[in-house]
């Protein structure tokens, strides 16, 4: 379930720019050093990639040293103290009934993709909270009790001295937030906490599916597909245009008794392949407009639900989260360790939830017409919290009659005829992406 | 993938040879010249997907009056004496041994894997060629055949990694140099030869830790197969000889059922006897699992009023209402146990395109019967539970082959053969099962940020 190098400079903030650095090991090990060392300049850093790997140690003295530097490096960076700069400092103070955390004065523009305004103040919920105290850019309180104000008189006086409060630690807010079942939302999970990180460290926007009060989520409907094509064309072409149907096209029906007993093909005359491809249809598939349903019960301990809206970066700079566009990927969180694969009414339950998506009428190639099939949802399954994720796509193999001509399937493998026969097959490895 | 009947060239060049009795020669001296084979034309040899035979009319072209006729002349002549699709009906026999059903008639062979790549040879690969192996192995033929070519470009592989886990080691010696460490003055290659370096996962050559060298292995294999060609050395190369053709097709028996049941072109017989389509189910669900064997195995044959009630979760039942669903699609559905799936699916066949998606098949039980009893609910929970490191293992494997998995649920109705009918009403349970198909794939966070 580990993920290749590339996903490991996750750290990285969240505006920073994307890393192409070719050189390796010595500009890492650079650039750990500047971050040790300057301290105010950071926003125009960014880790770079890591170098090649070694595997095993080959006692040269260039391993050692360049393993010493870097984990000296590593160090130095880690032992560096963070604090909150004057400008940027944002003092929230933590809501016990609702499990949640209000802002004040909002600052910085992490807000934009964060947090809800209601009453006059900025509301964040227990993960967006959680991930903003761990960035250090949120400095959380608890509430002071005080024996003299009760709860009511301190909203009425909608002035509390934030300063007032506990500074909340870090231990302090992974106890708070996590697993609290009475509070907004419901329950937030370990696992769901970290694939919220994850995804917002990776620079993606993130907001909460829907309503989580409920049992399961909506039912989405077909997507409303262009009505029939049929152009009022005239009564003679179209009697004519059937008679040649007729003629070219035999209509066979299979008797039961092939049915039942075989072979469903009898010997006769048949016009095409595709016409008896036509016969072969016994197994029943959903369908393209098939509307779909939901199978099981609703049961609010269904783990197969949407959990996270997620957005591509790209959106973040003209984000408004009071007027949110479509999601680009629906996340579901599944524990890994305590469910098991979903089973198929699950998954269908879990589809039915999801938007339909058919794939874009002028896609002529039939893989990646099948791959991106008409409803997808993504599964972050987390194991021991290490998230890993995979596209759920629900295939529409009916739709796709390959027996019909005109069907492209992308690159084939010789090309023909017209390919010099030079290399014997064409069969090299190059496919893909 | 060199075909016989595709190249007729290079055949006839064979019979030429043989018939001079001179093909050493002969052919070390065309050898130079027929560098460049020319490939057969697939979409000649393969132009039908299923081996039936259809009977289209002429193509009718407005501005040309004698299309017209071309057409009226074929509609009369095709409802005077109407053409049969089924010219030919193969037979085969089931072997409860192999569970599968042999093809031995070299006609039947070739045209079962032309038209719609039916089975697989017994002693290839995939398709049966293994007397163009042989001939080649004599001399005989030109035409390189795929397992060669797999084999050429497997060792050529091996010697490329060889070769940069050497420079690497190279490297790592001349830094120890450097630092005037003592390094020992054998050459790289004799350690590797010797198989005292390994290599590691990033190819640079380290020692072997364990006792025995790697390279002993492949000096083991090295004498098998020197022992081998040895003794089929050992009678002497004939090359003008007549070679027999000692190949047979492999169907699987979701294959033969489907020529069988559906298209009708393929006769089954068991112990000498032809089996029914209704009574074929049967014997293929009773030899889907291996335990079946043993029962075969046992003294007292089971007798024909014997008979055991056909599970609806059979294995051989699930893997039919999957293979029927796709090629009834028109997909070349194939076996896919070589990349650890149960399907892998062609488009038009795996002489055009790579198979692009690999089928698992899974058994659901979302049939109410299935959770009545709570006993029933727990085991069919039971049959249906994966784990998620089953899942994350299977699109490992996918992924390095670079296919798409896809997960097939077949939804499983209550049972259907409980009275043990003796010919089962195929239609009827066909259309009891119900199919649902998706497409997992690896989402990576770093490629869809933007």
């Amino acid at each position: 379930m580990a993920d290749e190098d590339e996903d490991a400079p996750n750290l990285q903030a969240q505006d920073a720019e994307e890393i192409e650095d070719e050189e390796g090991g010595q500009e890492y090990l650079r650039a750990l050093n500047k971050l040790a060392g300057t301290p105010q300049n950071i926003s125009s850093l960014s880790l770079p990639k890591r170098g090649e790997k070694d595997f095993e140690s080959h006692s040269t003295q260039l391993q050692v040293s360049t393993l010493e530097t870097s984990r000296a490096a590593m160090h130095s960076v880690l032992s560096w103290q963070r604090t909150h700069t004057v400008k940027n400092h944002v003092i929230a103070m933590y809501h016990e009934a609702s499990n949640m955390v209000f802002v004040e004065k909002v600052k910085t523009s992490m807000f934009n993709t964060m947090g809800r305004s209601k009453e006059g103040k900025e509301w964040l919920l227990p993960e967006e909270a959680l991930f903003m105290i761990e960035r250090g850019s949120l400095d959380c309180r608890w509430p002071v009790n005080t024996d003299e104000h009760d709860g009511e008189k301190e909203n009425d006086e909608k002035k509390i001295d934030m300063r007032l409060g506990a500074p909340m630690s870090l231990q302090g807010a992974y106890a708070a937030f996590l697993g609290f079942e009475g509070g907004v939302g419901g329950k937030l999970t370990l696992e769901m906490y970290i694939v919220y990180a994850g995804l917002k460290r990776a620079g993606y926007v993130v907001f909460r599916h829907g309503n989580w009060d409920d049992d399961r989520g909506e039912l989405e409907h077909l997507a409303p597909t262009a009505s029939e094509k049929d152009a009022g064309s005239g009564i003679v072409s179209r009697f004519f245009a059937q008679l040649w149907r007729r003629i070219t096209h035999p209509t066979h029906t299979i008797p039961a008794a092939n049915l039942a007993f075989g072979p469903l093909i009898k010997p006769g005359l048949y016009r095409s392949h595709a016409e008896i491809y036509r016969l072969l249809h016994l197994i029943p598939a959903p369908a393209k407009f098939t509307p779909p349903h939901f199978i099981l019960p609703p049961d609010p301990s269904n783990p197969y639900r949407i959990h996270f809206n997620v957005w591509k970066t790209s959106c973040s700079q003209k984000f408004r989260k009071t007027n949110r566009p479509p999601p680009d990927f629906r996340i579901c969180v599944v524990n890994a360790r305590e469910t098991s694969m979903p089973t198929a009414a699950q998954l269908n339950d879990l589809l039915a939830t999801v938007p339909d998506d058919p794939p874009p009428s002028t896609s002529t190639n039939i893989f990646q017409k099948l791959k991106h099939g008409r409803r997808n949802v993504i599964l972050a399954i987390v194991d021991n919290g290490i998230p890993s994720y995979l596209t759920l796509t629900d295939a529409s193999f009916s739709e796709e009659k390959v027996y019909d001509r005109g069907v492209k399937g992308g690159r084939g493998k010789g090309g023909g005829r017209g390919r010099g026969g030079a290399r014997g097959r064409g069969r090299g490895r190059g496919r893909g992406k | 993938m060199a075909s016989r009947v595709g190249n007729p060239k290079a055949e006839a060049q064979v019979s030429e040879g043989t018939a001079k009795s001179q093909p050493n020669s002969n052919n070390a001296d065309s050898a130079p010249k027929k560098q460049r084979v020319k490939r057969p034309n697939y979409n000649e040899i393969h132009a039908k997907p299923l081996p039936l035979e259809v009977y289209p009319l002429p193509t009718f072209i407005p501005h040309n009056p004698i299309s017209i006729v071309r057409i009226a002349v074929s509609l009369i002549s095709h409802s005077i004496r109407r053409p049969s699709s089924h010219l030919v009906i193969h037979k085969a026999y089931f072997s409860p041994e192999t569970q599968s059903i042999h093809v031995t008639d070299p006609k039947s062979i070739r045209a079962l894997w032309e038209q719609g790549f039916w089975g697989k040879g017994s002693l290839s690969r995939s398709e049966p060629h293994w007397l163009d192996q042989e001939k080649r192995r004599r001399g005989l033929d030109a035409v390189q055949t795929s397992e060669e070519y797999t084999r050429g470009r497997r060792e050529e592989r091996r010697q490329m990694k060889l070769e940069r886990a050497k420079a690497q080691r190279e490297a790592i010696e001349e830094q120890l140099r450097k630092e005037g460490k003592v390094v020992s003055e054998t050459q790289i290659e004799d350690l590797v030869d010797e198989g005292l370096f390994a290599e590691s996962p990033k190819g640079t050559l380290y020692s072997t830790d364990s006792d025995k060298p790697l390279a002993s292995t492949t000096e083991t294999e090295n004498a098998i197969i020197s022992a081998v060609s040895k003794s089929a050395g050992q009678n002497p190369l004939v090359p003008d000889a007549v070679i027999e053709d000692q190949e047979h097709l492999q169907l699987t028996l979701e294959e033969a059922f489907f020529l069988c049941y559906v298209l009708g072109v393929l006769e089954v017989s068991n112990n000498h006897v032809a089996v029914q389509p209704t009574e074929l189910i049967r014997l293929f669900c009773q030899h889907s699992l291996f335990l079946a064997t043993e029962t075969l195995r046992s003294p007292v044959p089971l007798s024909q009023d014997d008979v055991v009630a056909i599970a609806p979760d059979n294995a051989f039942v699930l893997k039919y209402i999957v293979f029927h669903h796709f090629r009834s699609l028109g997909w070349v559905v194939r076996p896919g146990t070589k990349f650890g799936c149960d399907y892998l699916l062609y488009l038009r066949g795996p002489a055009f395109h790579h198979a692009e998606f690999a089928v698992m098949i899974l058994p659901a039980y979302s049939h109410p019967y299935w959770s009545e009893d709570p006993v029933r609910a727990a085991a069919s929970r039971k049959k249906e539970n994966r784990d998620w490191w089953w899942l994350h293992r299977l699109n490992r494997v996918q992924t390095q082959a670079r296919k798409t998995l896809m997960l097939v649920h077949v939804e499983v109705p209550p049972p259907w053969d409980e009275n043990g009918a003796k010919r089962i009403d195929i239609s009827k349970v066909l259309v009891n099962y119900h199919v649902r198909e998706t497409i997992w794939k690896r989402w990576s966070m770093n490629r869809n940020r933007d």
